[in-house]
Protein backbone atom coordinates (compact mmCIF):
# COMPACT_ATOMS: atom_id res chain seq x y z
CA UNK A 1 0.00 0.00 0.00
CA UNK A 2 1.20 3.47 -0.72
CA UNK A 3 1.11 5.79 2.26
CA UNK A 4 0.78 9.29 0.94
CA UNK A 5 -1.59 11.71 -0.70
CA UNK A 6 -1.53 11.19 -4.46
CA UNK A 7 -0.03 14.56 -5.27
CA UNK A 8 2.99 13.72 -3.14
CA UNK A 9 3.51 10.37 -4.83
CA UNK A 10 6.47 11.30 -7.06
CA UNK A 11 8.20 13.17 -4.22
CA UNK A 12 7.69 10.30 -1.82
CA UNK A 13 8.99 7.78 -4.34
CA UNK A 14 12.07 9.95 -4.88
CA UNK A 15 12.63 10.21 -1.13
CA UNK A 16 12.39 6.45 -0.79
CA UNK A 17 14.89 5.98 -3.61
CA UNK A 18 17.33 8.37 -1.95
CA UNK A 19 16.82 6.74 1.42
CA UNK A 20 17.33 3.24 0.04
CA UNK A 21 20.62 4.28 -1.53
CA UNK A 22 21.79 5.58 1.85
CA UNK A 23 20.08 2.85 3.88
CA UNK A 24 18.13 5.47 5.81
CA UNK A 25 15.08 3.94 7.57
CA UNK A 26 12.56 6.58 6.50
CA UNK A 27 9.53 4.29 6.48
CA UNK A 28 8.39 2.44 9.57
CA UNK A 29 5.29 0.58 10.64
CA UNK A 30 4.49 0.09 14.31
CA UNK A 31 2.05 -2.77 14.83
CA UNK A 32 0.73 -1.53 18.16
CA UNK A 33 -1.34 -4.64 18.80
CA UNK A 34 -2.33 -7.80 16.99
CA UNK A 35 -5.60 -7.90 18.90
CA UNK A 36 -8.82 -6.90 17.17
CA UNK A 37 -12.46 -6.52 18.13
CA UNK A 38 -13.56 -7.98 14.77
CA UNK A 39 -13.26 -11.58 13.63
CA UNK A 40 -12.60 -11.18 9.90
CA UNK A 41 -12.32 -14.62 8.43
CA UNK A 42 -9.46 -13.77 6.04
CA UNK A 43 -7.33 -11.62 8.38
CA UNK A 44 -3.60 -12.32 8.36
CA UNK A 45 -2.86 -11.00 11.83
CA UNK A 46 -5.73 -10.85 14.29
CA UNK A 47 -5.86 -12.29 17.78
CA UNK A 48 -8.78 -12.00 20.15
CA UNK A 49 -9.11 -8.73 22.00
CA UNK A 50 -9.45 -10.86 25.12
CA UNK A 51 -6.25 -12.89 24.60
CA UNK A 52 -4.30 -11.84 27.66
CA UNK A 53 -1.19 -13.75 26.66
CA UNK A 54 -0.96 -11.87 23.38
CA UNK A 55 -1.81 -8.53 24.90
CA UNK A 56 0.60 -9.03 27.76
CA UNK A 57 3.50 -9.08 25.29
CA UNK A 58 2.69 -5.69 23.77
CA UNK A 59 5.19 -2.89 24.21
CA UNK A 60 4.14 -0.14 26.57
CA UNK A 61 3.46 3.41 25.41
CA UNK A 62 6.79 4.47 26.90
CA UNK A 63 8.59 1.78 24.92
CA UNK A 64 6.89 2.71 21.64
CA UNK A 65 7.89 6.32 22.15
CA UNK A 66 11.47 5.40 22.95
CA UNK A 67 11.54 3.34 19.78
CA UNK A 68 10.10 6.22 17.77
CA UNK A 69 12.68 8.64 19.17
CA UNK A 70 15.52 6.32 18.23
CA UNK A 71 14.01 5.71 14.79
CA UNK A 72 13.62 9.44 14.27
CA UNK A 73 17.27 9.98 15.22
CA UNK A 74 18.15 7.46 12.51
CA UNK A 75 16.04 9.18 9.85
CA UNK A 76 12.44 7.98 10.21
CA UNK A 77 9.94 10.19 8.38
CA UNK A 78 6.89 8.10 7.41
CA UNK A 79 5.30 6.20 10.28
CA UNK A 80 2.28 3.89 10.06
CA UNK A 81 0.45 2.89 13.23
CA UNK A 82 -1.50 -0.27 12.59
CA UNK A 83 -2.82 -3.41 14.22
CA UNK A 84 -4.84 -5.43 14.94
CA UNK A 85 -7.10 -2.61 15.93
CA UNK A 86 -5.13 0.36 17.22
CA UNK A 87 -8.05 1.86 19.17
CA UNK A 88 -8.24 -1.24 21.35
CA UNK A 89 -5.24 0.21 23.14
CA UNK A 90 -6.51 2.38 25.95
CA UNK A 91 -3.20 4.20 25.91
CA UNK A 92 -3.41 4.94 22.18
CA UNK A 93 -3.27 8.70 22.63
CA UNK A 94 -0.36 8.37 25.06
CA UNK A 95 1.53 6.98 22.08
CA UNK A 96 -0.04 8.98 19.29
CA UNK A 97 -0.02 12.52 20.61
CA UNK A 98 3.72 12.71 21.39
CA UNK A 99 4.41 11.21 17.96
CA UNK A 100 2.55 14.09 16.30
CA UNK A 101 5.11 16.48 17.77
CA UNK A 102 8.13 14.61 16.41
CA UNK A 103 7.98 15.77 12.79
CA UNK A 104 6.75 12.51 11.32
CA UNK A 105 4.30 11.92 8.47
CA UNK A 106 1.84 9.70 10.29
CA UNK A 107 -0.72 7.26 8.90
CA UNK A 108 -3.27 5.31 10.94
CA UNK A 109 -4.96 2.07 9.84
CA UNK A 110 -8.14 1.13 11.69
CA UNK A 111 -11.44 -0.66 11.17
CA UNK A 112 -13.17 2.47 12.45
CA UNK A 113 -15.66 0.64 14.65
CA UNK A 114 -14.19 1.99 17.90
CA UNK A 115 -13.88 5.59 16.69
CA UNK A 116 -16.25 7.63 18.83
CA UNK A 117 -17.03 11.31 18.46
CA UNK A 118 -14.63 11.99 21.34
CA UNK A 119 -11.83 10.10 19.61
CA UNK A 120 -12.49 11.92 16.33
CA UNK A 121 -12.43 15.27 18.11
CA UNK A 122 -9.19 14.41 19.85
CA UNK A 123 -7.59 13.25 16.59
CA UNK A 124 -8.63 16.53 14.98
CA UNK A 125 -6.49 18.41 17.50
CA UNK A 126 -3.40 16.85 15.91
CA UNK A 127 -4.58 14.85 12.92
CA UNK A 128 -2.61 12.15 11.16
CA UNK A 129 -1.56 12.93 7.61
CA UNK A 130 -3.71 10.05 6.53
CA UNK A 131 -6.12 7.65 8.13
CA UNK A 132 -7.49 4.57 6.37
CA UNK A 133 -10.55 2.59 7.30
CA UNK A 134 -11.30 -0.77 5.76
CA UNK A 135 -14.89 -1.20 4.68
CA UNK A 136 -15.95 -4.84 4.41
CA UNK A 137 -19.29 -4.33 2.71
CA UNK A 138 -21.97 -1.85 1.77
CA UNK A 139 -24.66 -3.53 3.83
CA UNK A 140 -24.72 -4.76 7.40
CA UNK A 141 -25.44 -8.29 6.19
CA UNK A 142 -22.36 -8.51 4.00
CA UNK A 143 -20.06 -6.50 6.29
CA UNK A 144 -20.94 -8.53 9.34
CA UNK A 145 -20.80 -11.85 7.50
CA UNK A 146 -17.11 -11.07 7.10
CA UNK A 147 -16.37 -9.42 10.46
CA UNK A 148 -18.52 -11.79 12.50
CA UNK A 149 -19.67 -9.01 14.82
CA UNK A 150 -23.31 -7.85 14.91
CA UNK A 151 -23.55 -4.06 14.91
CA UNK A 152 -20.04 -3.58 13.51
CA UNK A 153 -21.29 -2.08 10.21
CA UNK A 154 -23.21 0.67 11.99
CA UNK A 155 -20.26 1.28 14.32
CA UNK A 156 -17.90 1.60 11.34
CA UNK A 157 -20.23 4.04 9.58
CA UNK A 158 -20.56 6.10 12.76
CA UNK A 159 -16.78 6.19 13.09
CA UNK A 160 -16.38 7.37 9.51
CA UNK A 161 -18.98 10.07 9.98
CA UNK A 162 -17.33 11.31 13.16
CA UNK A 163 -13.98 11.57 11.41
CA UNK A 164 -15.49 13.30 8.37
CA UNK A 165 -17.31 15.77 10.62
CA UNK A 166 -14.01 16.61 12.29
CA UNK A 167 -12.08 16.94 9.01
CA UNK A 168 -9.61 14.21 9.85
CA UNK A 169 -7.83 13.22 6.60
CA UNK A 170 -9.45 9.92 5.72
CA UNK A 171 -9.62 7.34 2.97
CA UNK A 172 -11.67 4.16 2.67
CA UNK A 173 -10.46 0.88 1.29
CA UNK A 174 -11.82 -2.58 1.05
CA UNK A 175 -10.46 -6.06 1.13
CA UNK A 176 -12.16 -7.69 -1.83
CA UNK A 177 -13.37 -11.20 -1.10
CA UNK A 178 -15.79 -13.65 -2.63
CA UNK A 179 -18.31 -12.47 -0.05
CA UNK A 180 -18.29 -8.73 -0.77
CA UNK A 181 -17.14 -8.36 -4.37
CA UNK A 182 -20.73 -7.84 -5.50
CA UNK A 183 -20.93 -4.73 -3.31
CA UNK A 184 -17.78 -3.11 -4.62
CA UNK A 185 -19.69 -0.51 -6.59
CA UNK A 186 -21.96 0.26 -3.64
CA UNK A 187 -18.94 0.68 -1.35
CA UNK A 188 -17.42 3.07 -3.85
CA UNK A 189 -20.66 5.04 -3.84
CA UNK A 190 -20.64 5.18 -0.04
CA UNK A 191 -17.14 6.62 -0.11
CA UNK A 192 -18.18 9.09 -2.78
CA UNK A 193 -21.16 10.20 -0.70
CA UNK A 194 -18.82 10.94 2.19
CA UNK A 195 -16.42 12.70 -0.17
CA UNK A 196 -13.69 10.16 0.52
CA UNK A 197 -11.19 8.37 -1.73
CA UNK A 198 -11.68 4.63 -2.14
CA UNK A 199 -9.40 1.76 -3.05
CA UNK A 200 -9.48 -2.00 -2.92
CA UNK A 201 -7.11 -4.92 -2.56
CA UNK A 202 -7.86 -8.50 -3.50
CA UNK A 203 -4.54 -10.24 -2.73
CA UNK A 204 -5.32 -12.07 0.49
CA UNK A 205 -2.47 -13.55 2.47
CA UNK A 206 -2.34 -16.55 4.73
CA UNK A 207 -1.18 -15.81 8.25
CA UNK A 208 2.59 -15.45 8.66
CA UNK A 209 2.33 -17.12 12.07
CA UNK A 210 0.95 -20.26 10.46
CA UNK A 211 -2.37 -20.16 12.28
CA UNK A 212 -5.47 -21.03 10.23
CA UNK A 213 -7.65 -18.48 8.47
CA UNK A 214 -10.32 -18.73 5.82
CA UNK A 215 -8.24 -17.20 3.03
CA UNK A 216 -8.76 -19.99 0.55
CA UNK A 217 -12.54 -19.63 0.70
CA UNK A 218 -12.41 -15.83 0.63
CA UNK A 219 -10.01 -15.36 -2.26
CA UNK A 220 -11.28 -14.67 -5.73
CA UNK A 221 -9.80 -16.87 -8.43
CA UNK A 222 -6.76 -15.54 -10.26
CA UNK A 223 -8.87 -14.93 -13.36
CA UNK A 224 -11.43 -12.99 -11.32
CA UNK A 225 -8.68 -10.90 -9.70
CA UNK A 226 -7.16 -9.96 -13.03
CA UNK A 227 -10.55 -9.19 -14.51
CA UNK A 228 -11.22 -6.92 -11.55
CA UNK A 229 -7.94 -5.06 -11.74
CA UNK A 230 -8.39 -4.53 -15.44
CA UNK A 231 -11.90 -3.17 -15.16
CA UNK A 232 -12.27 -1.64 -11.72
CA UNK A 233 -10.28 1.44 -10.82
CA UNK A 234 -10.60 0.92 -7.10
CA UNK A 235 -8.96 -2.46 -7.22
CA UNK A 236 -6.18 -1.55 -9.62
CA UNK A 237 -3.71 -0.87 -6.84
CA UNK A 238 -2.22 -4.36 -6.82
CA UNK A 239 -1.49 -4.07 -10.49
CA UNK A 240 -0.10 -0.56 -10.36
CA UNK A 241 2.19 -1.58 -7.51
CA UNK A 242 3.46 -4.46 -9.58
CA UNK A 243 3.77 -2.28 -12.66
CA UNK A 244 5.79 0.34 -10.79
CA UNK A 245 8.31 -2.16 -9.55
CA UNK A 246 11.76 -2.02 -10.99
CA UNK A 247 12.30 -5.53 -12.20
CA UNK A 248 14.84 -5.76 -14.99
CA UNK A 249 15.21 -9.23 -16.40
CA UNK A 250 18.71 -9.59 -15.01
CA UNK A 251 17.73 -8.58 -11.48
CA UNK A 252 18.22 -11.64 -9.31
CA UNK A 253 17.85 -9.74 -6.06
CA UNK A 254 15.12 -11.35 -3.96
CA UNK A 255 14.07 -8.27 -1.96
CA UNK A 256 13.23 -5.88 -4.79
CA UNK A 257 11.16 -3.60 -2.53
CA UNK A 258 12.40 -1.06 0.01
CA UNK A 259 12.24 -3.47 2.95
CA UNK A 260 15.50 -3.45 4.87
CA UNK A 261 16.82 -0.62 2.71
CA UNK A 262 14.44 2.20 3.61
CA UNK A 263 11.61 0.45 5.45
CA UNK A 264 11.08 -1.66 8.53
CA UNK A 265 8.27 -2.86 10.79
CA UNK A 266 8.07 -3.47 14.51
CA UNK A 267 5.59 -6.04 15.80
CA UNK A 268 3.59 -5.65 19.03
CA UNK A 269 6.26 -7.27 21.19
CA UNK A 270 9.07 -5.13 19.77
CA UNK A 271 10.65 -7.35 17.11
CA UNK A 272 11.95 -5.39 14.13
CA UNK A 273 11.25 -7.18 10.86
CA UNK A 274 11.42 -6.58 7.14
CA UNK A 275 7.68 -6.17 6.63
CA UNK A 276 4.31 -6.93 8.19
CA UNK A 277 4.07 -10.20 6.25
CA UNK A 278 7.62 -11.37 6.95
CA UNK A 279 8.35 -11.75 10.67
CA UNK A 280 12.13 -11.98 10.28
CA UNK A 281 14.86 -11.34 11.38
CA UNK A 282 13.21 -10.36 14.69
CA UNK A 283 15.89 -7.86 15.66
CA UNK A 284 15.41 -6.27 19.08
CA UNK A 285 15.83 -2.49 18.82
CA UNK A 286 14.95 -1.85 22.45
CA UNK A 287 17.67 -4.26 23.56
CA UNK A 288 20.41 -3.62 21.02
CA UNK A 289 19.55 -0.05 20.06
CA UNK A 290 17.73 0.98 16.91
CA UNK A 291 20.85 1.39 14.80
CA UNK A 292 22.10 -2.13 15.44
CA UNK A 293 18.64 -3.62 14.85
CA UNK A 294 18.26 -1.72 11.59
CA UNK A 295 21.67 -2.97 10.46
CA UNK A 296 20.54 -6.51 11.28
CA UNK A 297 17.44 -6.11 9.10
CA UNK A 298 19.57 -4.77 6.26
CA UNK A 299 21.98 -7.68 6.57
CA UNK A 300 19.08 -10.12 6.50
CA UNK A 301 17.76 -8.63 3.28
CA UNK A 302 21.17 -8.45 1.63
CA UNK A 303 22.03 -12.03 2.45
CA UNK A 304 18.72 -13.50 1.24
CA UNK A 305 19.10 -16.10 -1.49
CA UNK A 306 17.94 -15.15 -5.00
CA UNK A 307 14.51 -16.21 -6.25
CA UNK A 308 14.27 -19.80 -7.42
CA UNK A 309 15.49 -20.68 -10.89
CA UNK A 310 11.86 -21.42 -11.77
CA UNK A 311 10.90 -17.81 -11.04
CA UNK A 312 13.95 -16.35 -12.75
CA UNK A 313 13.20 -18.31 -15.91
CA UNK A 314 9.45 -17.62 -15.87
CA UNK A 315 8.22 -15.72 -18.92
CA UNK A 316 5.45 -14.11 -16.82
CA UNK A 317 7.84 -12.79 -14.18
CA UNK A 318 7.25 -9.15 -14.96
CA UNK A 319 3.56 -9.67 -14.14
CA UNK A 320 4.25 -11.33 -10.81
CA UNK A 321 4.06 -9.82 -7.33
CA UNK A 322 5.82 -12.66 -5.56
CA UNK A 323 8.31 -11.56 -2.97
CA UNK A 324 10.20 -13.35 -0.21
CA UNK A 325 7.33 -12.71 2.22
CA UNK A 326 4.81 -14.38 -0.07
CA UNK A 327 7.15 -17.28 -0.67
CA UNK A 328 7.70 -17.75 3.04
CA UNK A 329 4.00 -17.68 3.86
CA UNK A 330 2.93 -19.90 1.00
CA UNK A 331 5.89 -22.31 0.85
CA UNK A 332 8.00 -21.97 3.98
CA UNK A 333 11.03 -20.76 2.00
CA UNK A 334 12.15 -17.30 0.92
CA UNK A 335 12.59 -18.35 -2.67
CA UNK A 336 10.05 -20.86 -3.98
CA UNK A 337 7.22 -19.87 -6.35
CA UNK A 338 4.06 -18.78 -4.52
CA UNK A 339 1.49 -20.64 -6.56
CA UNK A 340 -1.35 -18.13 -6.35
CA UNK A 341 1.00 -15.47 -7.69
CA UNK A 342 1.97 -17.86 -10.50
CA UNK A 343 -1.71 -18.03 -11.43
CA UNK A 344 -2.07 -14.24 -11.26
CA UNK A 345 1.04 -13.64 -13.37
CA UNK A 346 -0.10 -16.15 -15.96
CA UNK A 347 -3.59 -14.61 -16.12
CA UNK A 348 -2.10 -11.13 -16.52
CA UNK A 349 0.21 -12.25 -19.28
CA UNK A 350 -2.67 -13.77 -21.16
CA UNK A 351 -4.79 -10.68 -20.73
CA UNK A 352 -2.28 -7.93 -21.36
CA UNK A 353 0.24 -9.35 -23.84
CA UNK A 354 -0.59 -8.99 -27.46
CA UNK A 355 0.13 -10.84 -29.60
CA UNK A 356 0.28 -13.69 -27.08
CA UNK B 1 10.43 38.05 11.87
CA UNK B 2 10.72 34.56 13.29
CA UNK B 3 9.56 31.12 12.26
CA UNK B 4 6.68 29.45 14.06
CA UNK B 5 7.37 26.27 15.94
CA UNK B 6 4.79 24.02 14.32
CA UNK B 7 7.00 22.93 11.43
CA UNK B 8 10.07 20.75 11.74
CA UNK B 9 13.05 20.47 9.42
CA UNK B 10 13.81 16.91 8.33
CA UNK B 11 16.43 15.49 6.00
CA UNK B 12 16.04 12.45 3.80
CA UNK B 13 19.03 11.38 1.77
CA UNK B 14 20.29 14.95 1.58
CA UNK B 15 16.89 16.42 0.74
CA UNK B 16 15.64 19.01 3.24
CA UNK B 17 11.94 18.97 4.07
CA UNK B 18 9.57 20.90 6.27
CA UNK B 19 7.06 18.66 8.01
CA UNK B 20 4.00 20.03 9.87
CA UNK B 21 3.42 19.25 13.53
CA UNK B 22 0.19 18.83 15.48
CA UNK B 23 -2.85 20.69 14.16
CA UNK B 24 -0.73 22.21 11.38
CA UNK B 25 -1.36 18.96 9.48
CA UNK B 26 -4.89 20.19 8.76
CA UNK B 27 -3.51 23.24 6.90
CA UNK B 28 -0.61 21.51 5.24
CA UNK B 29 -1.06 17.81 4.75
CA UNK B 30 2.27 16.66 3.43
CA UNK B 31 5.60 18.38 3.35
CA UNK B 32 7.60 21.06 1.61
CA UNK B 33 10.97 20.62 -0.06
CA UNK B 34 13.60 23.26 0.72
CA UNK B 35 16.60 24.10 -1.43
CA UNK B 36 19.86 24.97 0.33
CA UNK B 37 19.01 28.68 0.43
CA UNK B 38 15.55 27.96 1.81
CA UNK B 39 17.01 25.72 4.46
CA UNK B 40 19.57 28.36 5.41
CA UNK B 41 16.93 31.05 5.77
CA UNK B 42 14.68 28.71 7.74
CA UNK B 43 17.51 28.00 10.16
CA UNK B 44 18.23 31.72 10.52
CA UNK B 45 14.57 32.32 11.32
CA UNK B 46 14.93 30.30 14.52
CA UNK B 47 15.85 33.75 15.90
CA UNK B 48 14.12 37.04 15.28
CA UNK B 49 15.59 38.49 12.04
CA UNK B 50 14.99 41.50 9.87
CA UNK B 51 14.78 41.23 6.10
CA UNK B 52 18.13 42.99 5.92
CA UNK B 53 19.69 40.41 8.27
CA UNK B 54 18.54 37.61 6.00
CA UNK B 55 19.73 39.27 2.79
CA UNK B 56 23.13 40.06 4.28
CA UNK B 57 23.53 36.47 5.47
CA UNK B 58 22.48 35.00 2.12
CA UNK B 59 24.86 37.26 0.20
CA UNK B 60 27.73 36.23 2.46
CA UNK B 61 26.90 32.53 2.35
CA UNK B 62 25.98 31.98 -1.30
CA UNK B 63 28.14 34.60 -3.04
CA UNK B 64 25.27 36.24 -4.90
CA UNK B 65 24.63 39.91 -5.56
CA UNK B 66 22.61 41.91 -3.05
CA UNK B 67 19.93 42.77 -5.61
CA UNK B 68 19.20 39.21 -6.55
CA UNK B 69 19.47 37.96 -2.97
CA UNK B 70 17.11 40.72 -1.83
CA UNK B 71 14.49 39.80 -4.41
CA UNK B 72 14.74 36.06 -3.73
CA UNK B 73 14.66 36.42 0.05
CA UNK B 74 11.68 38.80 -0.14
CA UNK B 75 9.77 36.35 -2.34
CA UNK B 76 10.54 33.48 0.00
CA UNK B 77 9.64 35.41 3.13
CA UNK B 78 6.40 36.66 1.55
CA UNK B 79 5.51 33.08 0.76
CA UNK B 80 6.28 31.95 4.31
CA UNK B 81 4.19 34.80 5.65
CA UNK B 82 1.23 34.03 3.35
CA UNK B 83 1.35 30.43 4.53
CA UNK B 84 1.39 31.59 8.14
CA UNK B 85 4.68 29.87 8.90
CA UNK B 86 6.46 32.95 10.31
CA UNK B 87 5.53 35.73 12.67
CA UNK B 88 6.35 39.14 11.24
Amino acid sequence: MTGVPTEYGPLVRELHERAARLRQPINGAFELTSACNLYCRMCYVRHSAFDRTVRGKELSAVQWLELARQAKDNGLLFLLLTGGEIFLRRDFFDIYEPLTRMGLIIALFTNGTLVTRAIAERLAQAPPNRMEITLYGATAATYEAITGVPGSFAACCAGIEALVANRVPLGLKTTVTRYNVDELEDMRQMAHNWGLPFSGAWMLSHRPDGQPSDVENCRLSAAECVELEATDRASAEEWSEAALRELPADNHYNFYCKAGKAAFTVNPSGDMNTCLLLPEPAARPLDSGFKAAWAQVGKYVDSAPPPSSVCLACDARVYCGRCPAWSLIETGTLTAPALFWCDIARARKERYEWPA
Amino acid sequence: MKRKDDLLLQNVGGQDLLVPLGSKVLDMNGMVVLNPTGRYIWELLAEDRSLEDLVTAVVARFKVGADRAGADVRTFVDDLSRKGWIDI
